[in-house]
């Protein structure tokens, strides 16, 4: 395969300076892994991601943060207190060979900073100046104070997730907030767009700009048909246990295999599925009147009384294999089921490691490799993005950077 | 942003995307390209197991909304969709502004003729058939790139074209339940896992969808090359895994959920609490000593803070059953905006867990900031659709795109695709009409 195909190293030649907290991490680390170089410029203490855990250690070491590790991929890293009177010149200096800034964390201290950035962005007029904050640069609310959980609460994700009411329609339990940073995932992803598009921009102008991502919009994008359900119908969607929020609660249940791993197995309203769920029946060996004259008869007459009995034909099913031939089995009839996997299930998973999804990075200090899920996309011969090296210790490479910045 | 005029300002100007997918991934990657300016045509056929889907499920406008009109029309009676029109669903509007919308029958071999003739204009042709489909019509990869080498070739699956289970079929919930976010969201064990309440997988790949074909649209205009992307929805699904396997193969333990709370920082309490009215509830993340201290003294100093169990964060995160119980006894009884608003006013991390009417009606910060963008269409009138996150300075995101419209009607823009893009007489349209191609 001609290596220029390789997607992963198209961004090769752009540098990003990245500046901020944990709401940045993930946005440059997706455009290094596409083979741009990202120099994160840390105060003396760490970015403030370097305090998340889990840790690698007992102790909160700012070198041992497994969140850092996982979202600082490919990067480099300079001390620089960036509010330190004595570093607009330093600043000024990485500025006019970079191609892009990320400026993120909470609204005060990013508009802060900005203000240098619009200077500096005068004398670079090619530079992209991106910032990831909470709620954007303006409106009334820039500065509430936030959280992922707060972000996933008033973005709209928690109110369509959760479990199901109790029989008389009340909810016992509290919406849920999926784990795992999803609105800086979003807030990430988006600004990624974002900066793609401005590099795509300045291809054709010649001309850099200004980028300003709110968290708070990110995450609301992402709520499916919730928003379209109230605009359209005035109803509101309602959350449900494992299954889409809808404006009614609907019949599907979560249910075990033989060997207790939680299912997803549904239906889709498709001819194909409704046989397939017969044929897998048939071959596990569990009577049942799908196809049939009387079965059609029903599906007319009362379709709620058949979609219930394909339900219960689907529970027994579920019930009467071990996850693991049940997912296979399934699958190979065109059924869209699956084990509820635990993230982990995947790392030694054939599939995953015949596309290479996962990066082997090499962690000198705990004398292993770690695997890292490294990319979305393969073709055949290299993935699409592509992670090589560890996240960098603080300040490990200070001396380089600023070397190359103040040489010509 | 608006539909404003982009004043040519687009950074995908001049790039053309086919746009053979359907649902949702797909769609959505190609919804951001016709934001930044791409001309983006959807292509269909109208067929009923060929219509997407999305066009036939609810919500559908009104039953009396047309064209002139639209939402300032009312909502009521509550709109069914019409047996065998497809261009009134609001969640496929939602989908799909900016682009144009064509009809074309690949079953047919003018209709592959067509295409292929249409990829050699073409920057980018998106595609989430089952995996070898293309292959069989003679529409893949290896065939196109013989017609035009430069182009960009997209492939969305739920375990991508490629690997051992290349042949499995998966919708996002299937690829969230295989991946392991379905496990992660919820309360711990026993309970099941809450999961997500819609295909979080549908969404995200599309994200990274856009990001891919901008990186490789880039490289195409500066070097020429094209290139083929075989993207899956699983993998997106391990790549939001956050920390989970880096925890595992570190300390061999299995995973476990912890709902609303926050085991990677000593921050509590945390998670979400009942206020007054129906199923109305506010997310409480308290971050540092300060805001915990001003947290007691906005419910008044009770008693039972005085506890030694709710001393420090750490005391308090080794009782955090207690101090939720205690905590929700004083939230139960307050409106949640004004309690919101109180500890806002404090200092503390404090956000309305919001439903669509909140955000919708009500949310004045993405008010301010014009998030929601009424676009037309052509048969159901002006509608809201959820805009753009960001804003950007020099080549803003415009949700209608060139079209400046919200999504295309079942082949709106056969004539000016066909005729004016690529070339056809109004004779050859209306015979490639009557022998069943367009």
């Amino acid at each position: 395969m001609n290596p220029e195909l390789n997607l992963s190293r198209s961004l090769n030649g752009v540098t990003i300076l990245e500046i901020g907290d944990q709401m940045g991490d993930y946005a440059s680390m997706l455009l290094a892994g596409l083979g741009a170089e990202v120099i994160k410029l840390e105060p003396r203490e760490g970015s403030p991601s370097r305090g998340i855990g889990p840790f690698a250690s007992d102790t909160r070491d700012r070198e041992q943060s497994l969140y850092f590790w996982r979202y600082n991929l490919n990067k480099k890293s300079a001390v620089l207190d960036v509010d330190a009177p004595e570093s607009p010149p330093k600043l000024a200096a990485l500025a006019s060979k970079a191609d892009i800034v990320l400026l993120a964390g909470e609204y005060e201290i990013v508009a802060r900073r900005l203000e240098l950035w619009r200077k500096l962005a005068e004398e670079n007029p090619r530079l992209i100046v991106c910032t990831i904050t909470p709620f954007g640069l303006d409106g009334p609310q820039r500065a509430l104070k936030t959280s992922d959980l707060v972000q996933m609460a008033l973005g709209g994700i928690m109110a369509v997730c959760g479990y199901d009411p109790n029989k008389d329609g009340v909810y016992d339990t509290p919406p849920i907030a999926p784990a795992m940073w999803h609105s800086y995932h979003l807030g990430g992803e988006y600004a990624a767009v974002a900066m793609m598009a401005a590099l795509n921009f300045r291809e054709l102008s010649g001309e850099g700009q200004f980028i300003d991502v709110s968290v708070h919009e990110a995450v609301n994008t992402c709520t499916e048909v919730a928003i379209p359900t109230w605009v359209y119908s005035g109803l509101v969607v309602k959350r449900q246990t494992a299954r889409h929020a809808a404006p009614n609660i609907t019949h599907a249940r979560l249910s075990r295999s033989s060997d207790g791993i939680f299912m997803l197995a549904s239906l889709s309203p498709f001819e194909r599925e409704m046989r397939a769920l017969g044929q897998l029946a048939d071959e596990v060996g569990i009577a049942h009147v799908l196809g049939t004259p009387e079965f059609a008869q029903l599906e007319k007459e009362d379709h709620v009384a058949a979609a219930i009995y394909r339900q219960d034909l689907l529970e027994q099913l579920v019930e009467s294999l071990p996850a693991d031939e049940l997912f296979h089995r399934a699958q190979k009839v065109g059924l869209a089921w699956s084990p509820i996997r635990r993230p982990e299930q995947n790392l030694d998973d054939p599939h995953f490691a015949a596309r290479g999804s996962f990066a082997t990075i090499h962690h000198e200090d705990l004398g292993r490799d770690l695997k890292y899920p490294g990319t979305v996309a393969s073709d055949g011969s290299a993935p699409h993005f592509s992670y090589t090296r560890r996240a960098p210790r603080l300040g490990e490479h200070t001396d380089e950077v600023m070397e190359r910045a103040f040489t010509r | 942003m608006g539909d404003g005029n982009s004043n040519g300002r687009r950074a995908l100007e001049g790039v053309r995307v086919l746009d053979l997918t359907w649902l949702q991934v797909g769609p959505q990657a190609t919804r951001l390209l016709a934001t930044f300016g791409a001309q983006v045509i959807r292509i269909e056929w109208r067929e009923h197991k060929a219509v997407d889907f999305i066009r036939y499920v609810p919500p559908f406008a009104p039953d009396h909304a047309n064209k002139d009109g639209g939402r300032s029309q009312g909502l009521t009676p509550r709109g069914r969709g019409i047996k065998g029109n497809y261009d009134r669903a609001g969640y496929f509007n939602n989908t799909n502004p900016g682009k144009y919308g064509v009809t074309l029958n690949l079953n047919h071999p003018k209709g592959r003729d067509l295409l292929r003739r249409m990829v050699r204009d073409a920057n980018v042709i998106c595609e989430n058939f089952s995996p070898g489909q293309m292959d069989k019509w003679g529409l893949g990869y290896a065939d196109l790139r013989k017609l035009n080498p430069r182009i960009i070739y997209i492939q969305t699956t739920g375990v991508g074209k490629a690997g051992t289970y290349k042949d499995y079929v998966s919708y996002g919930p299937t690829a969230q339940a295989f991946s392991g976010l379905t496990f992660l969201s919820g309360l711990p064990e026993p309970r099941p896992p809450a999961g997500w309440g819609y295909s979080y997988l549908d969404h995200s790949p599309g994200y990274f969808g856009a990001i891919m074909l901008m990186a490789a649209i880039r490289r195409q205009r500066l070097s020429g090359v094209g290139c083929y992307i075989d993207m899956s929805q699983s993998e997106t699904g391990l790549m939001l895994s956050g920390t989970s396997m880096l925890e595992h193969q570190l300390t061999g333990k299995p995973t476990e959920r912890y709902g609303n709370r926050m085991p990677y920082l000593d921050w509590s309490p945390h998670g979400a609490y009942r206020c007054a009215g129906d199923d109305n509830w506010i997310a409480l993340s308290i971050q540092s000593e300060p805001q915990w201290r001003a947290l007691v003294e906005e419910m008044g100093s009770p008693a039972w803070v005085r506890d030694a169990r709710f001393a420090t964060s750490a005391s308090r995160k080794q009782h955090e059953d207690e101090l939720d119980a205690n905590i929700t006894e004083y939230t139960r009884g307050c409106e949640r905006y004004e309690l919101m608003n109180r500890l806002q006013a404090r200092g503390i991390p404090a956000g309305v867990v919001q439903k669509a009417p909140d955000r919708f009606d009500n949310d004045p910060q993405l008010k301010a900031r014009g998030y929601y963008v009424d676009l037309p269409h052509s048969d159901i009138g002006t509608w809201p659709i959820e805009g753009f996150p960001a804003k950007l300075s020099g080549s803003p995101a415009n949700i209608g795109g060139q079209t400046h419209r919200a999504s295309p009607k079942l082949g709106e823009d056969n004539e000016f695709v066909y005729g004016k893009l690529v070339g056809l007489s109004d004779e050859e349209i209306a015979s490639l009409r009557e022998e069943q191609v367009i």
